[in-house]
């Protein structure tokens, strides 16, 4: 499902020659296109579901792009950024990389290092969705868990013993096996060292 | 016998009588004295030989009466002697006259006539009638008219000295005893002014010297004392001024010379003068506190006056300052002209010695500027100032010299930070072209980026199988729309260039703005030690050009060149020249650092600068310029030193054309 989902990249450049240019060396790689005039505008409009990544001008009218960039994870909203500029300095691409630019190219650019640099940031933007849905689809399975089965499941990855485990909650030890049976089976998970990932994933807080 | 005797005695007697006659006669001639007989009855007089002569006549030259005596005496003398010796008469009193009698050639004598006092006082003195009265008068007259005018001249002199002296507040004393005797009562004679000077009345006599020295004022007595003390024992000279106090309490000042009397080796007296000088002292004391406060007033500004001949090198006053100012010691005497002269910086002598030959040619005042070295080795700034009186030998002057350094310092310090101003302006210039340039870079840099973006789809489109021929036109369009885009802001930049500075083609004479911008550069080029110097074509044509733009030429190319002899001082050449092709060549060389030995041309570009203020802007200005006028520019290392820049211009004839 992932996988068939076409990459976007979103274009903010208040310039319009250089948007429709970018726009279309996006589209002549087989890539879809999105183009704004403002940053306002791109905000107006939905865009999540598939991978995609930002080309952002770091002159724009109202607000400069790394201004821009700073709201944008302000509103929790992670897409990768590429800054483009008629004019940039070092410290202004510093400023940009530190705030987690994937890139920083001067016009005129080469079109193969903005096409590289759109790719690794789709690459990331991808990594990242993946992860998010794995996440999210590991806390689904975790609020299916009854409130014994997670305590069981914290024990469990906290490396205890059904033993042990008995003794803690006081039940016997065939109770926890079934618990610990349902948790495995709930949470999808293979084996105790794929539940202890999923635990870590799902940043569960340790026992004791 | 006895007759014979008598007769011979007779004779004797008559010889006698007649020798002692002509005696008298003699001493009455050699005395001037003649004697005289008058019968009061008949009016006859009778005169010896010298009466006749006091009257200027010949001795016995006819008889004489009363009347013609009478009318003889000096008009204005007549009545008062006849009604005085009547009066005489009437009284029995001997007549005893001075009267002034006129001599027939008109000479007015004066003569003194008397009745000795031995006939008059003896019966037989004046012969007298039966009734007592007198008949006959006898009488003497003397000529006293030389006396007469000695004692006239005596009195006249006596006169004079006493008014001289009254005149001259001074007075004149004499002491016999001061030498001789010491003591508190020693006397002493005054004249008449000395008593006026002291204040004190004649009628009292002189004081003696504890009086005298009771009129000295307090402050001076003791040392006046002294004074005495010492003339009394050695006997010598005194000269002193001394203040008096009058009995009316009124000061003066009294100057009193003596001096010792010798007759054959021996003390005689002490004889002096007594002179009331204080308006002379008042007028000192103010003259000695006036040079006070101007030799303060000198000290204070730095200024000292001095009098002298130029040409001679002859001194006659130069004040304390002025020898301060050159650091020698006015303590210690008069300083040659030369001392001073060759404190003068043989760099600033050549021209301040042209300036003054001029000024004394010409018999001008002179106010020159010029460095010295203080003896203690400081360089000062002087400004002397000098005026000649054309009453006054050629090349005398009197003047003032002013160490005018500090002011000229605070003249630096005040160029510095026009310079600094003038540097800061530059700066903003530059930053300001700066902020153009990235204007204009963003603005042109924008289409030609989306252009060869545009390009790169566009090859792209192409490259795909099968080529997407519509996407890679509408790429290719937009290329041209972009290209176009940046020609567009490339034609508004100029257009508002060209709004800005509509040409002005006008007749212009090189000459002008040359004359003009060597004008304006010549404080900058003084300062670096430049010369500007200028070798023109004779008959240099006129040119059809933009009179501002031209300016700006020649600003740009003379400011490169100071700007290349900057720190090492040097030569700065305009010269023009004429093609045989009519062009007007002009040549702006230094012999400064020189070009930079590659990428010669490369230094008309516009932003290419060797400076580090520089905007590298000046030569692809002036190119534009010089281009806009149908010449070019270029430029030539020189044989020696530095660059030569050339540019040319059509001459007038040809721009007309």
């Amino acid at each position: 499902m992932k996988s068939a989902a076409v990459p976007t990249v979103f274009i903010i450049d208040d310039d319009r020659g250089m948007r429709q240019a970018i726009h279309d060396l996006v589209e002549s790689v087989g890539l879809r296109a999105e183009s704004f005039a403002t940053g306002e505008a791109f905000l107006g409009t939905r865009h999540t579901g598939r991978p995609s990544c930002l080309v952002l001008d770091v002159r724009l009218p109202q607000m400069s792009g790394l201004d821009f960039q700073r709201r944008l994870a302000e509103t929790g909203m992670q897409i990768p950024v590429i800054f483009v500029t008629a004019h940039g300095d070092i410290p202004m691409s510093v400023r940009a990389l530190k705030s987690g630019a994937v890139e920083f190219l001067t016009k005129p650019f080469r079109d193969q290092d903005l096409l590289d640099a759109i790719q690794q940031a789709l690459q990331r933007d991808q990594t990242a969705q993946e992860q998010q849905a794995e996440i999210h689809d590991l806390q689904e399975r975790y609020h299916a868990l009854t409130a014994r089965e997670r305590e069981v499941m914290t024990l469990v990855v906290s490396g205890r013993l059904n033993k042990q485990i008995a003794s803690e909650i006081g039940a016997s030890e065939a109770t926890v096996k079934v618990h610990r049976g349902h948790v495995m089976q709930k949470m999808q998970a293979g084996s105790v060292v794929d539940l202890v990932r999923m635990a870590d994933k799902l940043k569960l807080p340790p026992c004791k | 016998m006895a007759n014979e005797d008598v007769q011979k005695t007779l004779a004797e007697l008559s010889r006698d009588l007649q020798e002692s006659k002509a005696r008298l006669e003699e001493a009455q001639r050699v005395a001037h004295v003649g004697h005289w007989e008058w019968d009061l009855e008949t009016d006859v007089v009778v005169w010896s030989d010298e009466t006749y002569r006091i009257f200027g006549l010949s001795p016995q030259e006819r008889p004489m009466d009363l009347a013609t005596v009478r009318a003889m005496v000096h008009p204005e003398d007549r009545e008062s002697l006849y009604r005085g010796v009547d009066e005489d008469l009437v009284a029995g009193v001997r007549p005893d006259a001075e009267f002034r009698i006129v001599r027939p050639n008109g000479e007015v004598r004066t003569v003194h006539s008397v009745t000795p006092k031995r006939w008059s006082s003896m019966p037989g003195d004046a012969k007298r009638d039966a009734s007592g009265r007198p008949y006959k008068l006898f009488g003497t007259v003397q000529d006293i008219t030389d006396r007469k005018r000695a004692e006239e001249a005596l009195k006249q002199s006596q006169f004079y000295l006493s008014e001289g002296q009254r005149l001259a507040h001074m007075g004149s004393w004499a002491s016999n005893d001061l030498g001789i005797r010491w003591s508190d009562d020693l006397g002493i004679y005054w004249s008449e002014e000395v008593y006026k000077i002291y204040g004190l009345d004649p009628q009292n006599g002189a004081p003696n010297l504890k009086q005298y020295l009771a009129t000295i004022h307090p402050d001076d007595r003791a040392s006046m004392a002294e004074t005495i003390r010492v003339m009394h024992e050695q006997r010598c000279a005194c000269d002193v001024t001394k203040r008096i106090v009058r009995p009316d309490g009124e000061v003066r000042y009294v100057r009193c010379v003596g001096v010792p009397v010798f007759e054959a080796g021996v003390f005689k007296a002490f004889h002096g003068t007594t002179i009331d000088v204080t308006e002379h002292e008042l007028l000192t004391q103010e003259l000695r506190r006036e040079r006070a406060y101007l030799t303060e007033a000198q000290s204070l500004t730095h200024t000292g006056s001095w009098a002298c001949n130029l040409l001679t090198r002859e001194i006659f006053h130069s004040s304390d300052e002025n020898a301060r100012l050159y650091g020698f010691d006015p303590s210690q005497g008069a300083i040659p002209f030369d001392r001073f002269y060759n404190a003068i910086l043989a760099e600033d002598e050549v021209a301040l010695r042209a300036k003054l030959e001029n000024a004394i040619r010409g018999g001008a005042d002179y106010d020159v500027e010029f460095r010295i070295r203080r003896t203690d080795g400081a360089i000062r700034f002087l400004r002397g100032i000098g005026h000649h009186n054309p009453s006054q030998e050629i090349g005398e002057y009197i003047g003032i010299t002013m160490d005018i350094t500090e002011r000229k310092r605070a003249e630096e310090e005040r160029e510095k930070l026009r310079q600094l101003e003038a540097d800061l302006a530059h700066i903003n210039r530059v930053n300001m072209m700066g902020e153009l340039a990235a204007a204009l870079a963003h603005e042109i840099r924008q289409p030609i980026a989306a252009s060869i973006t545009s390009a790169n789809a566009c090859l792209r489109w192409l490259a795909r199988d099968p080529p997407d021929l519509e996407r890679a036109r509408a790429a290719a369009t937009r290329i041209e729309q972009d290209g176009n885009r940046a020609a567009d802001v490339i034609n508004h930049l100029r257009s508002f260039y060209k709004k800005g500075t509509p040409p002005e083609r006008e007749i212009v004479d090189l000459k002008d703005i040359i004359r003009e911008m060597t004008a304006l550069l010549r404080k900058e080029a003084v300062r670096h030690s430049i010369r500007i110097h200028s070798e023109l074509h004779e008959d240099m044509p006129n040119v059809l050009a933009d009179r501002v733009q031209l300016q700006q030429v020649f600003m740009n190319l003379m400011l490169n060149a100071i700007d290349a002899m900057k720190d090492i001082g040097g030569k700065l050449t305009i010269s023009s020249r004429l093609t045989p092709e009519g062009q007007l060549v002009v040549s702006i060389s230094d012999t400064g650092v020189g070009l930079p030995t590659e990428n010669t041309e490369q230094i008309f570009d516009a932003f290419h600068t060797t400076k580090p203020q520089g905007t590298g802007m000046g030569l692809a200005i002036t190119r534009s310029i010089v281009e806009a006028h149908g010449g070019r520019v270029w430029a030539t290392a020189n044989q020696e030193a530095g660059a030569t820049f050339h540019f040319t211009l059509a001459a007038k004839a040809e721009a007309d054309a």
